[in-house]
């Protein structure tokens, strides 16, 4: 068994972003983790599912059910393999990637905020993905509606590369009406996911996906967040990844605007008001 | 002489067609026949007819009564055929002349001692007998305010029976109490003065009345929604003579004049509540047809509060009057077109519980149910809607102040300044609101400035416009243009167009 099928077996049978096996897989490595599995060498009672899913699970299965995807299977030493993502505390084993692949590797800008935007947020997210677009960066967001949405929008009207990072399985469109989106983003960017194909989009998941968003980024800028929104764990990761985190102001009177000012008046995010003033921190910062 | 025939109206819908009454009495056994397709409440004319003219001391004739109503094929409904059936019967009886009856017309419904009912329909009614030459008509006393609009035809307004055989009988009648038809011009209960603060909702309000547009108002309870949308009738300009008389027909037809006066010459607004059904919302039932709430506010406005509490169906339902003017409905008995063009004002809450505003932390509803709740108003339907306002709450400075905000007597003053520059620039076109501007023309006779198209054909660029809002952004800058007194619209009127319509197509 070599690395790419060690790590295919893992991949399937462990829930990404796990803290434990992350660690353990990313500094030994799968081959030797698959080993002492199959040895036990780690906690027979504790790990017994696991232990039990290894031996049923067969690397040639796993890989096929992603090539049907029509998608890529990347794990690290890959060219594709963006090692950003490394410098997570809870690193994935893998990545399922479908589209341009390459667009993984682009210096790029995570855009984040509300499902619900205002018309102010849903402008604002399209134009700093189109003003990203045209100074040569990627941009990388979720798959919901609104702030997500509106921010792929603005990158492939202007042309550019974009990325959505996935919360359920890569052949499952959630939110199905997004659905056409998805298919122009893999048209020049790509679709990223870290749980096998078929797989719903359960709410754990966005808090892992969250984390992937902020390393795979080299900055992140969250449009418009309520006060208890996901996007502000987005932030979070950044910020802990020492990556750029910028928050756009909003109107004091408006709920969607709670979140970002409360990053701001937090010392977590830095304002900005332009593009411009963007582009000039992140680079700053980098 | 045992035959007489006299005339009544029956209506399909603002349609009448003149029914002929005839009545023969013959020699047989005693026995009562009406033909001609009646309904239910027609049929059981019979009887108060009878007792009616029992107890006006009048005779029945004990013979073969045949009544027949033609033309025959023609389906009748209701109760307002009742006095002309009486009165051909008394004269077929050879108690009143016939010729004295041949050319009038009679409505109303008896009661069993003698009185005229009041019934519903009576300017329809009229007009569609003016129409086929008759000069005369005999309506109940309750109806007459209305039917005194029915000009050119002289109108004997009674309120018993045994009135109306003696003035067939002698010519003699109580002269008519005078009374007010005099149109009547305002409402002094309500004024948008009654507003605190809101200039961005006031200003769309004054919008919608000059151009035409239709407006939603989003906004947390208690903002004011309900009382802007309530006043925006007392800041549209009176209705023309014959705008009034399509719209006393209809009400005639709903007998709503409880709430509105025949005589009124106030933009009426209707606002269904929203438990509302379709045929509530469009018109309907199974005999007789009656005009729905998007009719009643031909003219005027249809409010509907808490829109997307509506059941989908009933709002959607609304997108062909939108879009016609008129609303056909079609029913086994024939089809019937009531006129619908009516001002639409939605008023919403922000999320089901009402409280996403402000810095929303008392809000409960999940991210999905904010989503959903204002996308329950179809795209199609908000696609129609020009302009999309968020009502705020009103702040501690508003409510404080004590001189009140402009009067719906200075607004309605621009207003109606605004709408005649309007008709002016469209003389000769076919139509008199900015709202009405046909696509095409758009392109053509009525572009905004240079720099403002540049600036709209960007926003259809980047996407944020569609092709059909980028049309709806210039015509309700047009409105604008036409209250800021600028002969073409400039790019401050579009950028504000634009900003009222709410930017972005979500």
């Amino acid at each position: 068994m070599n690395e790419r099928e060690a790590r295919a077996v893992l991949f399937s049978a462990i829930e990404g972003g796990h803290p434990f096996w992350s660690q353990e897989i990313f500094t030994h490595d799968a081959v030797k983790v698959i080993t002492k599995l199959q040895d036990g060498g780690y906690d027979a009672i504790k790990f017994e599912k696991l232990m039990h899913s290894i031996a049923t699970i067969s690397s040639d299965q796993v890989l096929s059910a992603i090539e049907s995807t029509h998608s890529h299977f990347i794990v690290p030493g890959d060219a594709m393999w963006p090692s950003a993502v490394e410098d997570l505390a809870n690193p994935p084993i893998a990545l399922i990637a479908k589209g341009n692949c390459e667009a993984l590797l682009m210096p790029s800008l995570a855009i984040v905020g509300t499902r619900n935007p205002t018309n102010y947020g849903a402008r604002i997210a399209g134009d700093f993905a189109a003003g990203f677009v045209d100074r040569e960066w990627g941009i990388i967001s979720g798959g919901a509606y609104g702030i997500d949405s509106f921010a792929h929008k603005g990158a492939l009207i202007a042309e550019g590369v974009t990325v959505a990072v996935i919360a359920s399985g890569i052949d499952v469109n959630y939110p199905a009406g997004n659905a056409r989106l998805f298919a122009e983003i893999c048209e020049g960017g790509a679709i990223v996911s870290e749980v096998m194909p078929g797989h719903p989009a359960l709410p754990a998941r966005f808090l892992t996906r969250n984390r992937l968003i902020a390393a795979i980024s080299q900055a992140t800028l969250v449009v418009e967040a309520a006060f208890r929104s996901g996007s502000l764990r987005t932030a979070r990761d950044a910020a802990e990844l020492l990556r750029p985190v910028m928050a756009i102001p909003g109107p004091i009177n408006s709920p969607t605007s709670e979140g970002c000012h409360r990053l701001i008046g937090e010392r977590a995010a830095e304002i900005v008001t332009s593009v411009a003033d963007a582009v000039e921190f992140v680079a700053a910062n980098r | 002489m045992s035959l007489a025939q006299t005339n009544s109206v029956a209506l399909l819908g603002l349609d009448g067609h003149v029914v002929n009454v005839e009545v023969d009495i013959a020699d047989g056994l005693p026995i009562y026949s009406l033909l001609g397709l009646p309904d239910a409440a027609l049929s059981e004319s019979r009887e108060r007819v009878r007792a009616a003219m029992v107890n006006c001391a009048e005779i029945w004739p004990n013979r073969k009564v045949t009544v027949s109503l033609s033309p025959a094929w023609l389906p009748k409904s209701g109760s307002g055929f009742d006095l002309a059936i009486c009165i051909a019967i008394l004269s077929a009886h050879e108690t009143i002349a016939p010729e004295r009856i041949c050319d009038l017309v009679f409505l109303g419904e008896l009661s069993l001692d003698g009185r005229i009912r009041s019934v519903r329909g009576v300017l329809p009614a009229l007009m569609a007998a003016y129409k086929s030459g008759i000069t005369t008509a005999v309506v109940p006393r309750a109806n007459r305010a209305e039917a005194a609009l029915m000009q050119g035809m002289e109108i004997i307004a009674m309120e018993h029976l045994s009135q109306v055989l003696c003035w067939l009988r002698t010519g003699e009648r109580e002269s008519d109490v005078e009374i007010d038809d005099q149109w009547n011009e305002s409402d002094e209960r309500l004024d948008f003065a009654d507003v605190a603060g809101q200039p961005q909702a006031r200003l769309a309000a004054e919008v919608a009345a000059t151009g035409g547009h239709h407006i939603l108002l989003i906004g947390p309870p208690g903002a004011g929604k309900t009382m802007i949308a309530e006043r925006i009738p007392t800041i549209m300009p009176s209705l023309k003579i014959s705008q009034a008389l399509e719209v006393t027909a209809v009400h005639s037809l709903a007998g709503s004049f409880a709430t509105r006066s025949p005589t009124s010459l106030i933009a009426p607004i209707v606002s269904p509540h929203h438990t509302t059904t379709r045929v509530a919302m469009v018109g309907g039932g199974a005999h007789a047809i009656r005009p729905g709430a998007c009719s009643l506010a031909h003219h005027g406005v249809l409010f509907i509060d808490e829109a997307p509490e509506c059941s989908s169906g009933v709002l959607d339902s609304l997108r062909q009057p939108l879009e016609a003017g008129t609303i056909t409905i079609a029913r086994s008995i024939g089809n019937v077109t009531f006129p619908a063009q009516f001002l639409l004002v939605l008023a919403a809450n922000p999320c089901p519980c009402g409280k996403f505003s402000g810095r929303g932390r008392n809000c409960s509803c999940s991210s999905q149910q904010v989503r959903r709740y204002i996308g329950k108003l179809s795209g199609p339907l908000m696609d129609r809607i020009d302009l999309r306002v968020h009502v705020d709450p009103v702040g501690r400075i508003d409510m404080a102040r004590i001189e009140l905000g402009e009067s719906s007597a200075v607004i309605r003053a621009r207003v109606i300044a605004a709408r005649g520059i309007a008709e002016k620039r469209f003389a000769g076109l076919g139509y008199n609101l900015n709202s009405q501007i046909p696509a095409r023309s758009l392109r053509t006779l009525f572009r905004p400035e240079r720099a403002a198209m540049s600036f709209l054909h960007d926003e259809l660029e980047r996407e944020h416009i569609t092709a059909r809002g980028l049309h709806k952004i210039v015509r309700t800058s047009w409105t604008l243009a036409d209250l800021h007194g600028h002969d073409l619209p400039t790019m401050a009127d579009v950028t504000q167009a634009h900003s009222l319509r709410g930017g972005v197509e979500i």
